[in-house]
């Protein structure tokens, strides 16, 4: 089967200490690697303010993971696992495989195009050529 | 000034009465292409809107980045229609996905608070 690779963002309580933070981090990709799936990348956006309030609060601490997996079993447990943390105030997994499929056909489909047809870069150059063949054909 | 100028727009418009219904009135448009905007009947031309992705190419819109599509609600927190920002149909689709993502995760708001 397919890889399928998931955005998965949390949001911790603000007061949480930094250690917390990387204990709930741990705990995810111990879980991942454990259902066969695989933590890619970890971004901390840190402290940010949340366009509303989310348990009386109005900050939270991002934590962005992009995690990639062969079946939905991880998600399952990654989003468990949250659940049950008491740091963690909200989080979100967005599947996204398909949709960069579509972004990277989409770009292919662009760049053959203009491989095929160069608009732009080459109107500049060949325009000349055939405007002076006209000119001399004219003069002829 | 004025009063003179009124008198001698009054004649034009007393010769193209006998000379036609058809006729008169494109020869007075003809005579100044920039008359008819100025004497306030089509006053202005809508600018035409164009799709801020399609310019910027945008294959994919991220729903992390809320500075992008905050721009894209009113705001109460409200997605503006197509026919308000000129977004074209197929990343007004795109849009509002990447929006009501970012509303999940508190990135941008359901409704703003007063």
């Amino acid at each position: 089967m397919e890889e399928r690779q998931y955005d998965l963002i949390f949001i911790c309580r603000p007061d949480t200490p930094e250690a917390d933070v990387d204990k709930v981090i741990a705990t995810l990709e111990h879980a991942a690697t454990e259902k066969g799936g695989k933590v890619e990348q970890v971004n901390k956006w840190g402290r940010r303010r949340m366009a509303y309030r989310v348990q009386k609060l109005r900050e939270g601490y991002y934590v962005y993971l992009v995690v990639k997996s062969s079946h939905g079993e991880v998600v399952k447990e990654l989003e468990r696992r949250l659940k049950v943390s008491d740091a963690v105030m909200k989080y979100l997994t967005v599947r996204l495989d398909e949709e960069l499929k579509r972004q990277e056909k989409l770009k292919r489909h662009r760049e053959r195009r203009a491989a095929r047809r160069p608009r732009k870069a080459a109107t500049a150059t060949p325009a000349p050529a055939p405007g002076s063949g006209e000119q001399a054909a004219a003069q002829a | 000034m004025a009063d003179e100028s009124a008198p001698i727009q009054v004649p034009p418009s007393a010769q193209s009465g006998p000379s036609g219904p058809g006729g008169p009135r494109p020869q007075g448009r003809s005579g100044g292409p920039g008359g008819p905007a100025k004497r306030g009947k089509r006053s202005f031309v809508r600018k035409k809107k164009v799709c801020r992705f399609c310019v910027d190419k945008a294959d994919f819109i991220d729903y992390k980045k809320a500075e992008i599509l905050a721009p894209f609600l009113q705001e109460r927190g409200k997605i503006l229609p197509r026919r308000m920002t000129g977004t074209c149909a197929r990343h007004q689709r795109w849009l509002t996905v990447a929006i009501k993502r970012a509303q999940n995760i508190a990135l941008l708001p359901f409704a703003a608070e007063l």
